[in-house]
């Protein structure tokens, strides 16, 4: 690792001032276990960064707003998340991806808005967040704007901010009663990134599902939402048939790549089986909620 | 007190856990460089040109260093246990990517790192190869001509060779194997391949060579001190007095750090510039470093209308990649074990040592047999399946008992082989009923049972000192990497001399202090040093005995020895110096027939027996449970024991079902633990160890070696069980899941595309 410069700006205002939108070796660092393995694997040699851990604390809280949504802020660390007392009574698919997420030693440290704006596609937040309709607030010099998280990435570890924008918030809407699921396969040992990931969530309606979205990450490119699954789910009964069709689909639709997990003929094999066990999940999840 | 039998905590544990433990990576010398590899990117060339420039004018570079800087030094700068092939740095030719080309020294280690990105090779690409079989054609050969080395006695027979890929062939003839295979009632046979994988200790590989007049002190991560200071001493022309190698405790080796790894090239880059230098591996480097041989085993067995294995033949394929480190002795040690435990007049064993273009394979936990027993192992189980009869009751029809002579004509003793395949059908319930699962999640059993030679003839060397207050010291040159040796040993003296293992102090290697060992790899140490520990404390004591006559002190009396010394003395003085050799028989295996009534001081034996279960959607392999067996005599420390066993079965359990390297075109294309993927806390099944009641009548208080024996069966039981739950059979290694569904899916007629 070559020494560098390392700089630890008191507000967010000021940290956005020293990045540059022209120097791709100047970046922010929250946690930095990620940004950590690419300095030691050599593929990222930093001529500064600027270290998020001192703005304002107001950027780590995770707090519930009077609409029901759940406002998670950028340097809240996966952790404090797993742990909030909100996340693990309304959003049961985020509190059990983040006990899968790595180990605890990573998510003590590492942050959300590090874990979403980092754009490689193995993540876990990105796909069960945006399964879950989150949307992401995001600071540059020109103020601020708010995104669906669907349509921050751009391709393999490419997200749409800028190299001076900052993640602020993760809003989580209310879930209002829909189910949903995350399920990640890992294939060469349990704490691996995952070969692949599906997201789901949907309403059940007299029986029908409604309003899916569902999600596909790890074996593509990019977090990828999957429209025409979601309409072949539209509507129909989650029985044998619906799943079956709705794993053809996910299989015709994604662009499911080959690398050291797999092969693309097998990954695509998984989506179908997983595609229909993360519905299955999802209402079990549900059905386990509500006994309890 | 007994200490023999004793269940005590590693005597270093807590000098471990609170980080006070010495390790070379964290020893630093006044005046020292950092030394960073520049390493090859083709796999296989002639080096045209290497520019050094920009490095050597990087600000805060001491020095770039090539090979030929360093034939200058050394003029043949050829090491290696079994051939001097392998140069300290590239010479000429590259033979595998990665292959050390190049060192910067600078007294930073980041800027020595960037300094190694500014160096720049050209070279005439030469066609490579990489399987084992292929390289068996000499249409590409790797080395022009291959350099035997001569240096240890079983491997005395090797001619240098041109022309060939073939390091070493071994060749077993026992019976008329080809007469019985046609006199066979069935003749039965099977294609066997394990992957290239590694050691990945934790502690990377690290040494620091330290200059003085025609002299160097190399503090090293290594598991052969004694024969890194011959060799090194043996590369500069010097007396081995003066190398002197200090060892401390290992971060693990599993037989990577045997021989000569970094040493030969922090002892050159030393003397080239007058200053102590240091090279510490990141976890990366050690994809080129050093690796487990792939392997291709074609194994053919008949059977007779009784059941009875009457012939077998083996034919192995050990890619032994660009350099043959000591490759040789896997091929010919391994050979001898490769028909398995079993009882068969008719044998015919061809084992071949290949070179190829990829990171050198040497010694990893089993020294080959673990490829050799997941090859006979899932073929006996296969057998037995198409025989219609029970893989255990198969199994103890035809096994291998003392008394009987082994396919190299040694007669089997003290290796309780049925018991440990009786301890492993006990555990796991092997005939009684079990789920079977449903669905889609579908369960079966597997077992597998394994032995090995050990390593011969070697040489250890023990020192007992007792002081003038009793208080006990012992020198030795075994390297205690977490095997828990030094507390064997200290039992072992504690047991001779009264004396509580706790206050023995076993002093860490220092080859200026402690005698010559062979090395701490095969299992070797607990039967070898064990034995010269056991002699020299006997003769201390025998000494100590002396002593007190010479005192004056009735015969037969039990002073204690501090009393001993002041009397003869006159105060707390003296010291009372036991010391013994140990070295086995062996009787080389005869050139044409490769028999020999003594190849072997003892036989180590290890099974496992596992249940699993199969997504038969994914091929998802969930294991439920893994027992594993061994026999390693009368164990000195049980609790230490036990964890070898386990140890050895996870570390294999990684290499069944996830560790492979991946090579594209020579490039190894996944070099890093995220993408090798070892197990997790979260990948060890339920497991039971069980050390089964025996005796090594030859071992130190009835004990031999174990540290590898609970690799032996895991891989074959877990393909075993996989096709008692599924039917199919997986015939590479690792198990992946898609290689599990790819299976199942050519099985139902719907094989998956290749991409």
């Amino acid at each position: 690792m070559i020494p560098f410069e390392m700089v630890e700006p008191s507000s967010l205002q000021e940290a956005v001032g020293m990045l540059d939108p022209q120097d791709p070796a100047i970046r922010p660092v929250a946690g930095g276990t990620a940004l950590m393995l690419m300095m030691k694997a050599g593929v990222f040699a930093p001529s500064r960064l600027v270290c998020l851990h001192r703005i304002e604390p107001r950027y780590s809280r995770i707090a519930l707003t009077g609409s029901g949504e759940l406002q998670i802020g950028a340097m809240a660390t996966l952790s404090e998340v797993e742990h909030d007392a909100n996340v693990a009574a309304r959003l049961p698919a985020l509190k059990r991806a983040l006990r899968r997420l790595s180990n605890p030693r990573v998510r003590n440290v590492a942050r959300v808005g590090g874990a979403l704006a980092h754009g490689d596609p193995h993540m876990d937040l990105p796909p069960v967040l945006t399964a879950l309709g989150a949307r992401v607030t995001i600071v540059g010099p020109k103020g601020e704007r708010v995104l669906p998280l669907e349509r921050l990435y751009s391709g393999y570890y490419e997200t749409v901010l800028e190299k001076n924008e900052l993640i602020t918030t993760a809003t989580v809407p209310s879930l209002n009663g829909r189910k949903s699921a995350y399920m990640k396969v890992t294939l060469r040992s349990a704490d691996d990134w995952p070969a692949l990931g599906v997201a789901v969530s949907f309403k059940l309606q007299n029986g029908a599902i409604r309003d899916p979205v569902i999600v596909v990450s790890a074996a593509t490119e990019k977090v990828t939402r999957m429209t025409s699954t979601e309409k072949v789910l539209q509507g129909a009964a989650p029985d044998d048939a619906t799943l079956a069709r709705a794993g053809d689909a996910a299989v015709a639709e994604a662009s499911i790549l080959a690398d050291a997990h797999g092969s693309a003929a097998y990954k695509r094999e998984l989506l179908r089986v997983y595609m229909r066990r993360a519905v299955r999940q999802a209402l079990a999840d549900d059905a386990q909620r509500v006994q309890s | 007190m007994n200490q023999v039998g004793r269940d005590i905590p590693r005597l270093e544990v807590r000098a471990k856990v609170t980080g006070r433990a010495d390790y070379t990576h964290n020893l630093r010398l006044p005046g020292m460089l950092y030394g960073k590899v520049f390493r090859a990117t083709v796999p296989h060339g002639r080096i045209r040109s290497i520019d050094t420039q920009a490095a050597r004018e990087l600000p805060g570079v001491y020095r770039v260093v090539t090979g030929e800087d360093i034939r200058k030094l050394i003029p043949e700068p050829y090491y290696g246990p079994a051939f001097h092939d392998q140069p300290i740095l590239a010479l000429d030719k590259v033979r595998y990517v990665g292959e050390p080309v190049a060192a910067v020294l600078a007294g930073d280690p980041h800027v020595a790192e960037l300094a190694v990105q500014l160096i720049l090779a050209e070279y005439d690409e030469l066609p490579a190869v990489y399987d084992e079989v292929a390289a068996m054609q000499p249409d590409t050969l790797v080395h022009d001509v291959l350099r035997p080395a001569g240096t240890f006695a079983d491997l005395k027979h090797l001619q240098g060779r041109k022309g060939t890929n073939v390091a070493l062939d071994y060749h077993l003839r026992r019976g008329d194997a080809d007469k019985a295979f046609a006199a066979a009632d069935r003749v039965i046979e099977h294609t066997f391949k394990t992957q290239q994988c590694l050691h990945l200790p934790f502690e990377p590989h690290v040494a620091i060579a330290e200059p003085g007049d025609d002299r160097l002190t190399i503090y090293t991560s290594n598991q052969t001190p004694s024969f890194v200071r011959i060799e090194i001493a043996r590369l500069f022309g010097w007396p081995e007095n003066h190398v002197r190698v200090k060892v401390p405790y290992l971060g693990g080796g599993y037989g990577s750090k045997v021989y000569v790894k970094l040493e030969a090239l922090v002892a050159a880059l030393a003397m080239l510039v007058r200053r102590p230098v240091k090279i510490a591996l990141t976890m990366e480097e050690q994809f080129y470093m050093i690796t487990k041989h792939p392997t291709t085993f074609r194994i053919k067995s008949g059977v007779d209308k009784e059941g009875r294995l009457v012939a077998r033949s083996c034919a192995v394929y050990w890619n032994g990649g660009a350099y043959a480190d000591i490759g040789p002795r896997v091929t010919q040690k391994s050979g001898f074990t490769a028909a398995g435990p079993y009882d068969i007049d008719n044998v015919s064993i061809d084992s071949y040592a290949l070179y190829t273009n990829r990171t050198p394979a040497g010694a990893l936990r089993g020294f080959g047999v673990p490829q050799l027993v997941w090859a006979y192992e899932s073929h006996t189980d296969l057998i037995a399946r198409e025989l219609g009869v029970d893989p255990v009751e198969f199994r103890r029809k035809n096994l291998l008992r003392d008394g009987r002579p082994q396919a190299s004509g040694t007669v089997l003793q003290d290796a309780a082989i049925g018991e440990v395949l009786d301890a492993l059908a006990v555990r796991i319930g092997w005939n009684k009923p079990f789920d079977r699962g449903s669905g889609t999640l579908r369960r079966g059993r597997g077992i597998a049972i394994g032995f090995k030679a050990s390593i011969s003839p070697t040489t250890s060397v023990a020192v007992v000192n007792v002081s003038a207050d009793g208080s006990v010291y012992l020198y030795k040159s075994t390297v205690d990497m977490g095997q828990g040796s030094d507390t064997a040993f200290a039992q072992i003296v504690g047991e001779v001399l009264d004396v509580k293992a706790e206050d023995v102090r076993v002093v860490a290697p220092d080859t200026d202090i402690t005698p010559y060992d062979m090395g701490t790899l095969g299992s070797r140490s607990l039967f070898h040093m064990g034995t010269a520990v056991r002699l020299a404390a006997e003769d201390a004591r025998a000494k100590l005995r002396a002593l007190a006559t010479e005192a004056g002190l009735p015969q037969g009396t039990n002073y204690p020895p501090a009393e001993i010394f002041k009397k003869r003395y006159g105060m707390q003085a003296g010291n009372v110096i036991g010391t013994a050799s140990y070295v086995p028989n062996y009787k080389p295996p005869d050139p044409q027939t490769g028999l020999s009534d003594n190849v072997t001081p003892f036989w180590m034996v290890g099974g496992a027996a596992a249940e699993v279960e199969v997504d038969t959607e994914t091929g998802h392999v969930r294991i439920l449970r893994l027992v594993n067996a061994a026999d390693c005599g009368k164990p000195i420390n049980p609790g230490v024991a036990r964890t070898q066993l386990s140890g050895a079965a996870i570390m294999q359990l990684g290499f069944t079902m996830s560790e492979a390297m991946h090579l594209d075109g020579g490039q190894i294309t996944n070099a890093s633990l995220a993408d090798y993927k070892i197990p997790g806390i979260g990948d060890i099944p339920p497991m039971e160890n069980e050390l089964v009641a025996a005796e090594q009548h030859s071992g130190p208080f009835g004990a031999k070696g174990l540290g590898e024996s609970g690799t032996f069966g895991v891989s074959p039981a877990i393909a075993n069980a996989i096709h008692d739950a599924v039917g199919v059979r997986i015939t590479e290694l690792p198990i992946t899941a898609e290689a599990v569904l790819r299976a199942l899916r050519v099985k139902a007629g719907q094989p998956l595309d290749d991409e």
